[in-house]
């Protein structure tokens, strides 16, 4: 336990005069990686702040009762309502709609979806066909 | 505290800023890394902190006496101390509860009765991992790979460190302790590699995880007499791909976090599932506890040095081992000796091939090619196939639960109630990645590691969102934490 606190006493007295040339390099490359990668997260907490503060509500929830707990509960619900009401929640309903629909697919709605696109893609060909030929005629 | 939850992203933003901020202060910072790898733990139960604390004390104390000791007989006698402590503690809490109700079943077997000591005991979280991880030390101290650490700090660190510390990678001591030795460093490489393997993990266990075992998994085996042929063959192929997704999913994001922290920790899988043989298999699937049972437990019983016969032997012990170390049932036990029989009979059948027809050493022709490529093609089929069949005992609660799947291939009759084409689909995509080239994670991490904080914010926020739209509603506890 000692030399715990020797290499402590160590680190905390004499030891930026003892860094070498590369312990520096190595030291100011991590600064500005931390750096970056703070600005990243924080960038990151912003964004699922308000485009899943419905993922912010369901957490809270789950919060044992007690005054403060209800006020954060209060707090997100309304930030949920003011993120729904200016738009921002959709994107992640359209997704999860989407995914619902792929959930609930059928192998015959896979096969008329299948046969839809290749249809579309018959006509689109027959389209470009004509097209090119009035251009040519 | 699961690492796809918020609680979980606050703890790791407070740990990664404060613990880069004491970076100029090592002895501090690695102090700090291990208080939060202590309240990582007790997050669960605050009281199995005393435990993982006595468990580390016990590796410690061996370390600094095999250190102070020269004389062979007394240096085996200590790891010998070291290893059956750590191997009680585990045996007490893990197959306490198994060994008794096991007995009392033979007993009635054989006519007698008797009242057995039965207590409710409760499995720590992640116990075969930090006792694994102590052994691991102590061995490498005996056999001078690593020397003996003096630092307490520094051990605790190494068994506690949250990202591996409840269900692994089994971190080697002579990989990390070195690590603690060295100012930690955050390069553009770390941070490459920590955000893609975190988002592919989160993605592999929060989409295709989740997805398949509640949609497909569950269901099949909670009856498997209730469905048919094609749901339990399904079934089965989304456990193998629910389990790696799950488990993989887990290493990835420790390895991740590992790497924003500044430590290195190595790879855990590597696309197993394109395995050609059992052998191939366990070189790419856990591969820090396949490669501990090698060093550990397969050498030191004599591996292959000792005659085929000794070899087969070892190899069974091994697997027949390591199944019992998953857990405390008898669907597991099965598992590791079907594994040790199925590797010993493939041993077994490549030396019969190589002696009847020897492998050509001049370059073949066009057909050599194709049938080289035919083999290998039928290699990963047939594995796939062994490891699925496996599976259905590591997944079933009970033999006759395994025995009901097994049964139920013969109704190719019933319709499927499960088979979805998003079931098949997620199936389908997750095998598709396993024959992409194998440095494709790097490749992504190169892009990664030079992007703009911005664009980086933008990226991991983008895609931290997507997951969360696309998975399922709340989070399920990872597979290996039970064992």
């Amino acid at each position: 336990m000692l030399d715990l606190l020797h290499n402590m006493e160590r680190d905390l007295g004499g030891r930026p005069d003892e860094l070498n040339e590369a312990e520096r390099i190595d030291a100011a490359a991590t600064r500005r990686a931390v750096g970056r990668v703070l600005r990243a997260l924080a960038l990151v907490v912003a964004l699922l702040f308000v485009f899943s503060s419905e993922q912010l509500v369901t957490w809270v929830n789950g919060f044992e009762v007690g005054p403060v707990q209800d006020r954060v509960v209060a707090a997100s619900a309304a930030w949920n309502v003011l993120m729904a009401d200016t738009g921002l929640t959709v994107p992640a309903e359209a997704v999860r709609a989407e995914v619902n629909e792929l959930r609930g697919m059928s192998w015959p709605e896979v096969r008329a979806r299948l046969e839809n696109e290749k249809a579309r893609g018959r006509e689109g060909a027959r389209l470009l066909r004509g097209a090119l030929f009035e251009e040519q005629g | 505290m699961l690492f796809p939850t918020i609680e979980f992203g606050i703890f790791f933003l407070v740990v990664f800023a404060a613990g880069w901020a004491a970076r100029g202060t090592p002895e501090i910072r690695k102090l700090f890394l291990l208080g939060a790898s202590y309240f990582f733990y007790g997050w669960w139960d605050w009281r199995f902190l005393a435990l993982l604390f006595v468990s580390t004390l016990i590796n410690y104390l061996a370390g600094l006496a095999l250190a102070r000791s020269a004389r062979p007989g007394l240096r085996k006698f200590i790891v010998g101390v070291a290893v059956v402590a750590g191997l009680s503690i585990l045996g007490f809490f893990k197959y306490y509860g198994f060994f008794l109700t096991s007995l009392s079943v033979l007993l009635e077997t054989a006519g007698l009765t008797r009242d057995l000591p039965f207590m409710q005991v409760i499995l720590p979280v992640g116990i075969s991992f930090f006792t694994f991880q102590g052994i691991s030390y102590v061995v490498d101290v005996y056999r001078g790979h690593v020397p003996a650490e003096r630092s307490l700090p520094n051990v605790m660190l190494y068994i506690s460190f949250f990202p591996q510390l409840v269900a692994g990678p089994i971190v080697r001591a002579a990989d990390f302790l070195p690590q603690l030795h060295r100012p930690a460093n955050l390069t553009r490489a770390h941070v490459g590699v920590g955000v893609v393997l975190i988002l592919s993990g989160l993605l592999k266990k929060m989409v295709v995880a989740n997805y398949l075992a509640t949609e497909l998994v569950d269901p099949v085996f909670f009856d498997p007499a209730a469905v048919g042929a094609l749901d339990l063959l399904v079934g089965v192929y989304g456990y193998a791909i629910q389990i790696y997704c799950d488990f993989s999913g887990y290493s990835d994001i420790a390895i991740g976090v590992a790497a924003l922290l500044g430590y290195r920790f190595l790879e855990n899988f590597d696309q197993p599932y394109r395995a050609s043989s059992l052998q191939d298999f366990w070189r790419r699937w856990h591969i820090s506890l396949s490669t501990w049972l090698r060093d550990y437990l397969y050498v030191p019983l004599g591996g292959n040095r000792h005659g085929e016969a000794k070899t087969y032997r070892n190899l069974f012990l091994t697997m027949f081992l390591g199944g019992i170390w998953h857990g405390a049932a008898w669907t597991f036990v099965f598992w590791g000796a079907f594994h040790g029989t199925m590797l010993a009979v493939e041993r077994y059948a490549r030396r019969q091939i190589e002696f009847f027809a020897p492998a050509e050493t001049a370059p073949g022709g066009i057909m050599s090619a194709l049938g080289n490529a035919a083999q290998h093609l039928v290699g990963i089929v047939w594995t796939f196939h062994l490891v699925c069949f496996a599976w259905i005992f590591f997944r079933a609660d009970s033999f006759a639960t395994a025995g009901s799947y097994l049964a139920g291939f013969a109704r190719w009759g019933e319709a499927s109630q499960y088979v979805t084409p998003f079931m098949a689909g997620l199936i389908v995509i997750a095998m598709f990645f396993q024959f992409t080239p194998r440095h494709l994670g790097r490749w992504l991490a190169r892009g990664v590691q030079h992007l703009p904080s911005p664009v980086l914010g933008l990226l991991l926020g983008g895609c931290i969102w997507l997951i969360w739209a696309i998975a399922p509603e709340g989070v399920a506890p990872f597979i290996y934490f039970q064992f």
